[in-house]
Parts: C-alpha cells; structure tokens; sequence
C-alpha cells in the first residue's frame, strides 16, 4: 500500500527533472509574458522559423509572475519578462532583475522615453487611453479642446463612464497627472470627476465604448486598440455597430498630450540565453513583427516607419503624446490607487 | 508549507497602507464580503437541500433526470457564469435585444435589470455551488433511517412535519459542512467579483498587491481571512461532534418514496429546474452560441493539448488528494490522534485562499527546497507538474476531507470493535472494511476535486511549466482580452470535460447504491 502511494510521486518527480533536462540541452528562448494575444503566438512562431531559436513561454498576470521571478533567484530559467503595461516593466526595473540591453541597433529604433534610465526595459508597442463621444449627444465643439482635467467639471456631471478604479488603465493615467499636477490637484481633479460618472464603474473598457453607443452616457474613457478590435469587427456584428456610432478623441493636445502606455520588454538578469533573448527583442522591432503587432492588436508601432492599422489610422496618426516618463506610472502607481480610494472611485 | 508561508507573513512589518486601508476602504470590503456570504449562504441552502429533499423524498414527474442533472452546474466556474450572464442579462445583451426585438419595443427600453452589482453576484454564486449543498443534503437524506421517520409518523406528524422536524435536524451537520465549502469559494473567487467591480476582501487582496505593490500587506491581509474560516471550521467541527446523529446504518433500510399527486409533481418539477436553467442550460447554450460563431477553431488548433494536460492533472491530483483525506481521516479514527485532527482542520483552509495567493505561498516553498535540499543550481521543483498538483491537492483538500469524514461517520463504531475481535486492523481494517463502506465517498471526492481543478485558473497561471496550457488557461487568455465571446469554445471544453467525472461518478454512485440496497 505504501509503496503504490509513493508512486506517482515518484513518477512526477521524474517528469519534472525531465522538464529540466530539456530546458538545459536545447536552443531556445525562455519568456515569461502578461500579454495573451493570439497573436503573439505567430510572432513567436515567426521567430522560429527564421532563427531556429525554439520560444517557450509561460503566460499570467504580471504582478504574478514578478513574483514567481523574485523567489526563483539566480536559478530563474526565464530570459525575458514581456508585459502590456509600464508599471510593471517598473517594478522589475526596481528589484534588479533586468540586465541592460546591450544592442545597437535596438537602442537606435526605440525612442529614449520608451526605454528604461539605463537601458533595462523597452517599449515594442504603444496604446494611447483616449475619449469616446456619440457626435449625436455631444457636438464636437463643446469637446474639440478638451484635456483630461476638464473632465470634473460641473458641465459633464452624470454624463461619463469609466471602468473600476481596478483596472491598471486607471491607475497609470491617475499616476501620469500625478506625476503632471501633484498629488493635491490631483485628488481635487478626482473629487469632481468621479461625481460625474453617469454610472457605478462596471464592466471592461468595450462596456464603455458601448454605453456611450447606446446613449447611456457621453463621454467614455477606454484605451484605443479596444475600439480598434470593435471596429475590425473580430469582436461580432453588434460590437461592430456600436463602435460605429461613436468617436475617438486625444485629449489635452493642447498642452502635455495623450496618456500614453507602453507594451515592453526586458532581458533578466539570470538570464541563461542573453544572445537569444536580444535577438528576440530586435526581432519584435523588425518592420515585419511591427507591421503584424499595429494589424492585430491595434496598438500604435514604436518604430516610425511602419503606420498604424489604417482601422484606427483614420481619427489621427499624428497626435500629441504625454511625453511623461512610463517609469512614473510604476513608481506613482501606489499613491493612485490611495486616492482612488480617497474620492470614492469604487 | 506553503500555508504557513502564507501565515508567517502576520510576523512581519505591518506597513503604513494598514492605515490606509483602515480608513477608507477595509469596513467596506468587510460588509461587501458579508453580505455577499449572507446571501450565498440563504439561496445555496435553499436551492441545494430543497431540491435534495424533493428528490430523495418523493417520485414527481422527471425525478430520475434531475438527480443527476442537479449536479451538472458544478461543471460552471463562477468566473464563466459572470462573464455568460453579462452578455446575456446586458442592457444591449442578448435577453433584452430579444425581448426589444419579439416586442418592438424602443432601442432605450431595458426589461432585464442590470446584473453587474452584489445582487447579481449572489445569483452567479449561488446557482454555481449550490450543487456541494445539493450532494451532501441528497446523501444524509437517503442514508436517513426509516424507523426514525416512521416513528414520527406514529407520534402523529404529518409529512411536512416529519421533513421539518426530525429529518432537517438530522442531516444538519451534513448540510453546514456543504455549505462551509460554498461560503469558502465564495470567499476565495476573485474573477467573479473583479467582473462586476464589487470591493470585497479578495478584490482588496489583490488591489493591495498589484496597485500598491504591496504583497506583505496582501498576505497579511489573506491570513486574516484564513484565521476568520479556521474559527469557523472549529465550531462547525465541534457542533458536528456534539450532535452525534449517527444512526445504526447496518440495519439501516432505506427510506420509504412518496408519489406526488400531479398539482405538487408540477411545483416539485418547476422548483427543480429554476436552478437546471438558471446554472446550466441558459449559460451554455449562449456559449454554444458563441463558441460556433466566433471561435470554432479552437477545437481543432489547441484543444486536445490543453484538454488532455487539464484531464492528466485532474485526475492524479484528485486520486492523490482523496487517498490523502482517506488516510488522515483513518488514521484520526483509529488512534484519535489529536494532531492529525488538527492537521486536517488545517489544511481544509486552504479552500478559502485565493489561488495566486497560494500559488505565491507554493514558490516560495518550493525554490526553499530546491535551493536548500536538492540540486543547488537548478530548479527541479519549481515550475514543475509537482508545484501543480501541490497546489490543487491544498486547494481541493477541503472537498475531499468534507466527504469522506462525513461519510466515514456514517461508519458505526461496532463494525470497528468486531473488526478488532477478528484481528482486522491497519491496512486490512482500512482495504476490506472501510473503503467498501466509503466507496461512494471516496468517487464523490474524486468527483469533487476534479470538477474544482478542471476549473481552477489563477494557480494554475503561474505554477505551470513552459508552454503548458489547460482549458482554463485558454478561457483566461481570450478573457483577460476581453474577448468572451473568443472565450466560449475553451469554456464549453471545461464544462464538457467537467461533465465527463460527473456523468461517470453518477453512475457509479448510483449503481453501488442500488447494490446497498438489494
């Protein structure tokens, strides 16, 4: 009885050495990734096929996975950490966990405000959160100049909608007007604005968009790409048609711009395939990885040569970006979610 | 271990986001998560033992359907359902185009309310767990003895009466151990509640977490919550102890059914299928819907992969887990071993920790042993298949636990001491006595834990190996999008892999039943 209690055990134990056995031996690139798109999964055959390096990959929430690279140390088989979102690009930056990048021809395609301080972390991909309005409620005169800001105004009171004080989206654009207007002008700003909302937060960024569709409210804020995905009309005919119904607006392009987040990635410290895993990254910036990021999921490229997808083209290619550091959503993230919490953001 | 990796947190700093939390947002988490438990627990009991009742007690029209049916709503994840009924009940969903389009009504008009709020949240729950209630109260009302109940009769009692009065008391501590399992999910589900935005005590877990960065707070914060159930197992333990209802279940002879005129066969058909409809045939038709129209594919690219890793997990964890509670439980009745009792009690908290919080609690444990004891320079533990079966096994062992000790009191003494008088005991006592006795609750807990760690995602997330997928893996890549619909077709995977144990288990059940009986 015993002995056939301790069998499987041992069976397991057996596979996962095995796991370890073929981790050593083979040519291959090790990616931890909070992004889940299908479409990475091509990219990542893409990258196969031309270089031969074989691409494992574990997916999860970042902040997880951050963890799960804390606690595996120096014995960590992972050799990139990619995420959709700066703050925790951030995070890893603080807890020294990425290695500089090293190649040339990366730190020539990316922008300086898309990299870490000292070349930790790059940005492959960008999504701007912007403002969607039924042109049949609200003419576009009243809100041709609007910025972020003018949103608390008594003018707009229960007439916008936005997601749960949750959702990360929030919380890096109320860190960007931390790190803009301080934390007072801040807490005043959120003050009024969340006495605007026409509803409870409930529901995802698409939920929004649709609310202002259907009239249930004027104004939405939700990230861009997900309009992209709505108008493409992958999500369904109905979405397809409420996206119709509405339009997109860059807020504050008058002063410091549109909120906008990064999609990146780092090489880690531990790292046991240095060489793959940089060029995975300049492989990620090749006209050809860009050109099927921006067509997939509907985020803006980081390199200038390659357009936008023409489905989110169309409301302007070149608006004026918020040129804050995408270090300060992580390093104000925490001060955001204490005054979200403070003004009763739920 | 990872338990108490998860516990030694309280010995650490207590940083300043406690005041914080403390003044804005902790009493309102608190009564979010009461209320939410208050109201589980009222519409699960309800549910759960009233249609065990109808089904255990009279022949209605559709009886032998719904006794296995009832339990098909085990196979939804909470998480699922929320996301299923937010398309379906949506102002714009599709119960209320349709009701606009059949009426023609105006674009504005909304018959349907809106789902996305603690009332919703209820139902989702509710309509998801009641089945643990359901079991559990089926099973203490079949194995009820008949001359108890027949001595009601002579005392006068009448039908309602002999229900309320002496049958309701009897299976009592079968039913509070069912619903300390649905108060424990509850607790533990994170996807649910983030879905329709309710600040509950997870919800703050993971806020403290990801948005302050904070995860000494958060398992600080999750340690209060498995202190708070650990009481609560405590007394449950003890009033189950003190009750003491165990009836003489050698000359036990099963209870005598009831035909129902047609008036109530009607009522007790309408009653049974509310929770068929509402859990189960309303959510997955639209997921069937859905999975046709945008997602086919997926049955052809990813399907048997994830399908076969989520099947091999399921059931090695769940032979391993129930064998574990079988073991300890023997093993607590044989020697009245206090420790292990407590051991046991110990481990059944698991359920109520949030996945990615045990997930954190099982590296930590696992790279401390791969470090420290086996090879130093490489991760032999970690992100291995063990860490995940690790994991379910403390995730799920509440499950097991619950049913086999309660089934294992049903197990009279006598049998015990006769044993002993023939010089069985040990292994012997354990192979050719008890488990022929335990048989249907040991397939129950295997039941039980497969169904959970079918469904099971945030753990199964962080701990698994390279480019390893389960079906919920791929239900939480398309969600995590927000792409539900895309999430359909690897969502009605985990429900027809879920209904594989349950149909089979059924069956089983059923036929060591009809064996028992003859």
């Amino acid at each position: 009885m015993c002995f056939k209690l301790n069998n499987p055990i041992k069976s397991l134990i057996a596979i996962c050495l095995l796991f370890s056995l073929t981790e050593i031996i083979a040519n291959e690139v090790n990616i931890y990734t909070s992004r889940h798109y299908d479409s990475d999964d091509l990219l990542y055959k893409d990258f196969s096929d031309a270089t031969g390096i074989k691409v494992n990959i574990i997916s999860g929430k970042g902040e997880a996975l951050i963890e799960r690279l804390k606690s595996e140390g120096s014995n960590s088989s992972a050799d990139i950490f990619l995420t959709s979102d700066a703050g925790n690009l951030w995070k890893v930056q603080k807890e020294g966990l990425f290695k500089s990048i090293s190649s040339e021809k990366i730190m020539q395609s990316v922008p300086v405000n898309f990299r870490g301080p000292n070349n930790e972390w790059i940005g492959i991909a960008k999504r701007a959160r912007v403002i969607f309005y039924n042109p049949d409620n609200v003419p576009s005169k009243d809100i041709e100049k609007l910025s972020y800001e003018d949103l608390s105004q008594e003018a707009w009171k229960n007439r916008i909608v936005v997601r749960s004080s949750n959702n990360i989206y929030n919380q890096s654009l109320v860190a960007s007007m931390i790190s803009n207007n301080g934390i007072a002008a801040t807490e005043t700003w959120a003050k009024g604005f969340v006495s605007n909302f026409a509803r409870k937060p409930q529901g995802n960024d698409r939920s929004q968009i649709i609310a202002v569709a259907n009239g249930e409210a004027d104004i939405a804020i939700a990230n861009s790409y997900y309009f992209g995905i709505m108008l493409s009309g992958s999500a369904g005919p109905d979405q397809m048609k409420a996206a119709n119904k509405v339009k997109m607006l860059f807020p504050n392009q008058n002063n410091r711009g549109t909120h906008v987040n990064i999609s990146g990635a780092g090489v880690l410290r531990n790292s046991k395939n240095p060489i793959n895993a940089e060029a995975f990254l300049e492989f990620l910036l090749s006209s050809k990885a860009q050109s099927h990021i921006v067509n997939n999921t509907y985020e803006y490229p980081v390199i200038d040569t390659i357009p936008p997808s023409p489905v989110i083209a169309q409301f302007g290619t070149s608006f004026v970006e918020d040129k804050t550091s995408a270090s300060d959503f992580g390093k104000f993230n925490s001060e955001a979610i204490k005054l979200m919490d403070r003004v009763g953001w739920k | 271990m990872p338990l108490v990796a998860v516990l030694s947190s309280l010995f650490g700093e207590y940083s300043d986001n406690w005041n914080h939390l403390y003044n804005f947002v902790l009493f309102d988490y608190l009564r979010n998560s009461a209320v939410l438990v208050f109201g589980v627990s009222v519409l699960t009991l309800i549910i759960g033992t009233g249609t065990a009742w109808l089904v255990s007690n009279f022949n209605f029209f559709g009886k032998r359907f719904f006794e296995w049916a009832l339990i098909l709503p085990l196979s939804i994840p909470p998480y699922i359902l929320a996301y299923t009924f937010t398309g379906l009940f949506d102002s714009y969903g599709t119960l209320n185009n349709l009701v606009r389009n059949i009426f023609e009504l105006e674009q504005s008009y909304i018959f349907f309310p809106n789902i996305r709020n603690i009332f919703g949240a209820i139902i989702v729950f509710s309509f998801t767990l009641y089945p643990y209630i359901y079991l559990v109260a089926r099973s203490a009302f079949l194995n009820q003895s008949r001359s108890t109940l027949e001595s009601g009769r002579i005392l006068g009692l009448n039908r309602f009466e002999i229900s309320f009065k002496l049958a309701m008391p009897m299976i009592r501590p079968a039913i509070i151990g069912g619903l300390m399992l649905v108060i424990m999910e509850t607790l533990s589900d994170f996807g649910a509640v983030e879905h329709f935005a309710i600040p509950t005590f997870t919800t703050g877990i993971f806020r403290t977490w990801y948005g302050m960065g904070d995860l000494l707070t958060a398992m600080q914060l999750s340690s209060f919550l498995l202190i708070l159930v650990a009481i609560f197992l405590l007394i449950e333990n003890k009033s189950r102890r003190n009750a003491g209802f165990v009836s003489d279940s050698s000359t036990h002879s099963p209870i005598q059914i009831e035909r129902l005129n047609s008036r109530y066969s009607a009522l007790a058909f309408v009653f049974c299928s509310i929770p068929l409809l509402v859990g189960f045939i309303l959510p997955t038709s639209e997921l069937m819907i859905w999975a046709i129209y945008y997602n086919p594919s997926f049955f052809d690219d990813r399907f048997l992969d994830a399908a076969l890793n989520t099947i091999t997990l399921a059931v090695v964890a769940a032979v391993l887990c129930s064998m574990t509670a079988l073991l300890i439980n023997f093993s607590v009745r044989i020697n009245k071993n206090k420790i292990l009792r407590l051991l046991s009690s110990f481990l059944s908290i698991g359920y109520a920790l949030p996945g990615l919080i045990l997930a954190v609690g099982i590296v930590q444990t696992t790279t401390f042993i791969d470090s420290n004891l086996l090879n130093k320079s490489s991760l032999a533990l970690t992100g291995s298949l063990f860490g995940l079966v690790l994991a379910y096994i403390i995730k799920s062992y509440a499950l097991s636990n619950n049913t086999i000790s309660s089934g294992m009191e049903k197990i009279s003494i006598g049998i015990d001491n006769s044993a002993r008088v023939l010089k069985s005991s040990g292994w012997n006592l354990l192979g050719s006595i008890h488990f022929p006795l335990l048989k249907t609750s040991f397939f129950t807990s295997i039941l039980l834990v497969i169904s959970e760690v079918v469904k099971e995602l945030p753990a199964t997330l962080i701990l698994r190996p390279f480019n390893f997928d389960t079906l919920a893996v791929s239900t939480y890549i398309y969600a995590a999008e927000e792409r539900m619909r895309d999430a359909a077709a690897p969502s009605i995977a985990i429900i027809l892999v879920g209904l594989i144990p349950i149909i089979i288990i059924t069956r089983m059940i059923r036929s060591s039943r009809d064996k028992g009986a003859m």
